[in-house]
C-alpha cells in the first residue's frame, strides 16, 4: 500500500515538473507558439475570407442569336433571369464567341440557329447548342444547370400552350407537360455554399497537421540541444515515461482548448457555418480527436533531430490528408487501398465525424465508429509516443554519461 | 566569363553541401517524388461510382420500381437501403452510410396512369459539394428519362407517332457540347492543380533551407567567399543547381500528369514548359525575398510554408476567383500560382491561342526580377554576424 502511494505521489511530481517544463518551452519560442497557438487563428480566418462568399453567381456567359425574333429574345431573357449567370456579350457569330471565351470574357455559349421561331411554331423540335466549359468545375456546374433549367422551363411552357390551343383543360395539360414533378432539396448546406463544404474539414485538418508540426519543432529542438532530460525530475536517474506523455499531451491539450473554443465558438458564428452540434458530443469528439493528434505528434516529434525538420517534412502532407479524409475528393473515387491506409490518421475520421456532429447534428450514437476508431488511435500511439520518448531520453541520459 | 567562373565555384560548393546533407536530398528529391506518386495514385480511378443513397418508396408498383432501377443504373448512384420511412433515412445520413434519400410518394402509378401530376423528391446531403453534384445531376437525369418516357406512351396514346410525341413534348432540346473536359473527368480538375503545389511547397522549402542553413551553421561568409564577394554569383550559384532538379522534377510530374492521370494536352507544350520554369523561379525569387528580410531559418520557413500552402485556395481552381470578394480578388494576384494554373489551363485543357498565355507569363516574370531588389539586403545579412546562429 505505502509503496503504491510512494508511487503515485512520484507519478505526481514527474507530471507537475514535466507540466511547468512543457509550458516553458512552448511559450518561450515564439516559432512554436506561433505554429501551435496563432496558425489554427489566422488559418482559419484567411480560408473563411477566401470563401467568404460562399457561392458563384452571374458567371458571364455569351449567346449567338442567329434567328433575332422575339421567340429567340424570349428564351435568352430566361438566362438572363436566373441567379447563375447573365448574357454579357451578344457576339455575331461562333468565330467572336470563341475569341471571347480564350479571353475568359465568357465561360459558355448558347447558339440560337435561324429556324428556332420557324421550327417551334411549325410543331416540330427546335434544337439549341450549349457549349459549357468544363475546365473549371463549380463553373461548368452553376452554367450548365441554368442553362438546361431556362431550355426546359421554355420548352415546357410552349408544349402547355399547344396543348391548351387543342383544347386540353389546364390540369391535363399540366399532367401531359410534367408527369412527375421532380424537386431535389440540398440538405444540411441549403445554398451549396463552397465555405460550408470545405471549411469544417479544413479545420480540424489544421489542428491536426499544427500539432504535428508544433510538437514535431518542440522535440527537435530538445534533440538538437540535447533538452530531452529536463523531462527528469533532478536527481532522478530512472524515469517512467508514462507521466511525461500523459503531462506534455494534456499541456497541448489544454492550449488548444482556448483557441478551439474560439474557433467553434467564434469563428464559426462570424462566418454563419452550421452549428447543429450538441454542444456535450461535441466536446467528447474534440476531446477524443485532440487525444488521436496529440499522441500521434508526440510519438512522431521523438523522430526528429533537428528543430526545423517536422516543417519541412510534414507541411506538403496537409492536402495528400485532406484528400484521403474524403471530402474534397469523393471517398468512392479513391483506390480502396489508399483510403484504407488513411485510417491511420486520426483526421481521417476526425473530419468525418466532426462534420456530421456539426453541420448534420448527428447523436453520440451515429458518430460511435469514429469514436472508437480514435480512441484505439490514442492508444496506439500513446505506446508509440511513451517508446519513442524512452528511446530518445534514455540515449540522451547515455550520452551525457559517456561525456561526463 | 570571370562572373561563371565564380558562380561555377558556388554551384560546386552547393553540390557538395547536398551531397553531404541528406535531409537536402530528401527535400530536392524523394519527397517531390513520393508526394508525385501519391497523386498519380489518388487519381488513378478518376471518377466516383457507385455513390451510395436511400430509396423510400411507398408506392410499391412496377413504375416505382421502375424509377428505383434506372436511379440504381446510373453511373454515381449505388441504392444501398430500401427505407421503411424518413426517419431512418435521415439516421442512416446522419451515420454517414447515405448521400441521398429518393422519395417516391404512395398512388405514383395510379396518378400516372390516370393523367395526374405527381412527385418526386430527392433530398441530397450538401455536406460534400462534389458528391452532391454528381448525385444530383445522375438522379435528375435519369427521373427526366423516366418522365420522358411515361409522356411520350401518353402522346402515343392520343395517337400521335413517336416522332410527333418527342417534338411534342421536348419542343425545345439542346444539344449539349461540354467543352475542353468532355468526360467531365474530375481528376482532370485535381491532377493539373495538386502535382504543382506539391512542386512549388518543396521549391520554397529547400530554396530556404538551402539559404537558410548557411545563416543558422554560420557558414555564410565561406558561401560569399567562394563567390569572391559576388553576391549575384553567389546567389546564382545556389539557386541553379535546385532550379535544374525542380525543372526535371516538373518534367516528371507533366509526364504522369499526361502519360499516367492521362489529361489531355491540347495546347502549345512550349508555353507549358517555359512557364514552368518561371514558376519555378518565381517561387526561387521569393524564397530569397523571405529568407533575406528574416535572416532567420526556421521563421523563414513558417512563413514561406504558410505562404505556399495558401496558394492552392487563391488559385480559383476549386472555387473560383471570380466568385471572391474584390479584396481576395486581389489577394489571388499575389501568388504565382494563380498564373500558372491559367497557364496550365488555357494550354492543357482549353487548347487556347498563345497569345491568352503571354499576359500570365508576363506576371510570372515580375515575380522572378521583383524580389531581386532584396539583394543588397541578402549581402548584408551574409556578412554580418548579428544575423547567425540563430534558431
Amino acid at each position: 500500500m505505502s509503496r503504491l502511494s510512494k508511487q503515485l505521489k512520484s507519478y505526481g511530481q514527474q507530471f507537475a515538473s514535466v507540466v511547468r517544463n512543457e509550458y516553458r518551452a512552448i511559450f518561450t519560442d515564439d516559432g512554436a507558439l506561433l505554429i501551435l497557438v496563432f496558425a489554427l487563428i489566422i488559418y482559419a480566418t484567411v480560408y473563411s475570407l477566401a470563401y467568404g462568399s460562399q457561392v458563384l453567381r452571374n458567371v458571364p456567359i455569351g449567346v449567338v442569336d442567329e434567328c433575332r425574333t422575339p421567340t429567340s429574345r424570349s428564351l435568352i431573357d430566361t438566362f438572363d433571369a436566373g441567379p447563375n449567370t447573365y448574357v454579357a456579350y451578344e457576339p455575331t457569330d461562333m468565330a467572336e464567341a470563341e475569341r471571347m471565351f480564350y479571353d475568359r470574357d465568357i465561360y459558355g455559349i448558347v447558339y440560337i440557329p435561324d429556324d428556332y421561331e420557324k421550327r417551334l411554331y411549325g410543331g416540330e423540335q427546335a434544337v439549341v447548342a450549349i457549349y459549357c466549359d468544363a475546365s473549371y468545375f463549380l463553373m461548368y456546374r452553376q452554367v450548365f444547370q441554368e442553362l438546361v433549367t431556362s431550355i426546359g422551363a421554355t420548352g415546357a411552357m410552349v408544349e402547355f400552350q399547344r396543348l391548351i390551343a387543342k383544347g386540353a383543360n389546364i390540369p391535363q395539360a399540366q399532367a401531359t407537360t410534367q408527369p412527375v414533378i421532380y424537386q431535389s432539396h440540398n440538405l444540411f448546406n441549403p445554398y451549396l455554399g463552397y465555405g460550408t463544404f470545405v471549411m469544417p474539414a479544413v479545420i480540424l485538418l489544421i489542428i491536426q497537421q499544427t500539432l504535428l508540426i508544433g510538437i514535431g519543432m518542440i522535440g527537435g529542438t530538445w534533440r538538437e540541444h540535447g533538452l530531452y532530460h529536463r523531462l527528469c525530475p533532478a536527481g532522478r536517474r530512472r524515469m517512467s515515461t508514462l507521466p511525461i506523455v500523459v503531462g506534455r499531451s494534456l499541456v497541448y491539450a489544454s492550449i488548444y482548448a482556448v483557441t478551439c473554443t474560439y474557433i467553434l465558438g467564434l469563428h464559426y458564428r462570424l462566418f454563419h457555418y452550421p452549428m447543429k452540434g450538441d454542444t456535450g458530443v461535441l466536446l467528447l469528439f474534440m476531446a477524443v480527436y485532440l487525444a488521436a493528434c496529440i499522441t500521434l505528434s508526440i510519438a512522431v516529434s521523438t523522430l526528429f533531430r533537428k528543430r526545423e525538420n517536422s516543417l519541412l517534412l510534414l507541411l506538403w502532407t496537409s492536402i495528400p490528408l485532406l484528400m484521403l479524409s474524403g471530402v474534397s475528393f469523393p471517398r468512392e473515387g479513391i483506390p480502396d487501398w489508399l483510403f484504407s491506409l488513411g485510417q491511420i490518421v486520426p483526421s481521417s475520421h476526425g473530419v468525418n465525424g466532426f462534420i456530421r456532429i456539426q453541420s448534420m447534428g448527428a447523436s453520440l450514437s451515429e458518430v460511435f465508429d469514429e469514436i472508437k476508431a480514435l480512441c484505439i488511435l490514442t492508444v496506439v500511439y500513446g505506446g508509440l509516443a511513451c517508446i519513442g520518448t524512452h528511446q530518445v531520453i534514455s540515449r540522451e541520459l547515455n550520452q551525457r554519461t559517456g561525456a561526463n | 566569363m570571370e562572373f561563371l567562373r565564380k558562380t561555377g565555384a558556388v554551384a560546386r560548393r552547393e553540390l557538395s553541401r547536398i551531397a553531404r546533407q541528406p535531409m537536402y536530398v530528401v527535400l530536392l528529391l524523394v519527397m517531390p517524388l513520393v508526394s508525385f506518386v501519391f497523386f498519380a495514385l489518388l487519381f488513378n480511378k478518376g471518377v466516383a461510382r457507385d455513390i451510395p443513397i436511400a430509396i423510400l418508396d411507398e408506392d410499391h408498383t412496377a413504375l416505382s420500381r421502375k424509377v428505383a432501377q434506372m436511379i440504381e443504373d446510373t453511373p454515381t448512384a449505388l441504392v444501398a437501403y430500401d427505407l421503411q420511412d424518413m426517419e431512418q433515412g435521415e439516421r442512416l445520413m446522419r451515420e454517414g452510410k447515405i448521400m441521398a434519400i429518393v422519395h417516391i410518394p404512395d398512388f405514383f402509378e395510379k396518378n400516372i396512369l390516370s393523367n395526374r401530376q405527381t412527385r418526386i423528391e430527392n433530398y441530397v446531403s450538401g455536406t460534400n459539394i462534389t458528391v452532391n453534384g454528381l448525385l444530383s445531376k445522375d438522379i435528375q437525369t435519369a427521373v427526366t428519362t423516366f418522365t420522358a418516357g411515361v409522356q411520350i406512351q401518353l402522346l402515343t396514346k392520343q395517337g400521335l407517332t413517336e416522332r410527333q410525341a418527342m417534338a411534342q413534348l421536348m419542343p425545345v432540346r439542346f444539344s449539349r457540347h461540354v467543352l475542353f473536359n468532355p468526360y467531365i473527368n474530375y481528376s482532370y480538375y485535381l491532377s493539373p492543380s495538386f502535382m504543382p503545389m506539391m512542386l512549388l511547397i518543396f521549391v520554397v522549402l529547400v530554396t530556404i533551407f538551402s539559404i537558410g542553413s548557411e545563416l543558422k551553421y554560420a557558414t555564410a561568409r565561406e558561401w560569399l567567399r567562394t563567390a569572391d564577394d559576388s553576391i549575384w554569383a553567389a546567389l546564382l550559384g545556389k539557386t541553379l543547381p535546385i532550379a535544374l532538379t525542380m525543372f526535371l522534377l516538373s518534367l516528371a510530374m507533366l509526364l504522369i500528369i499526361f502519360k499516367v492521370v492521362g489529361t489531355p494536352l491540347n495546347g502549345s507544350l512550349t508555353v507549358i514548359l517555359l512557364g514552368t520554369l518561371l514558376f519555378i523561379l518565381s517561387y526561387q525569387s521569393i524564397s530569397v525575398l523571405i529568407v533575406s528580410l528574416m535572416a532567420n531559418m526556421r521563421l523563414s520557413l513558417s512563413l514561406g510554408g504558410g505562404y505556399s500552402v495558401l496558394a492552392f485556395t487563391f488559385s480559383g481552381l476549386t472555387f473560383p476567383v471570380m466568385a471572391m470578394w474584390p479584396a481576395m480578388r486581389a489577394v489571388s494576384k499575389l501568388f504565382p500560382f494563380t498564373y500558372y494554373t491559367d497557364i496550365f489551363v488555357d494550354q492543357m485543357l482549353r487548347g487556347a491561342p498563345v497569345r491568352c498565355s503571354l499576359p500570365d507569363l508576363g506576371c510570372l516574370a515580375l515575380f522572378v526580377v521583383l524580389p531581386l531588389l532584396c539583394m543588397p539586403r541578402l549581402r548584408q545579412v551574409c556578412t554580418e554576424e548579428k544575423f547567425w546562429g540563430r534558431l
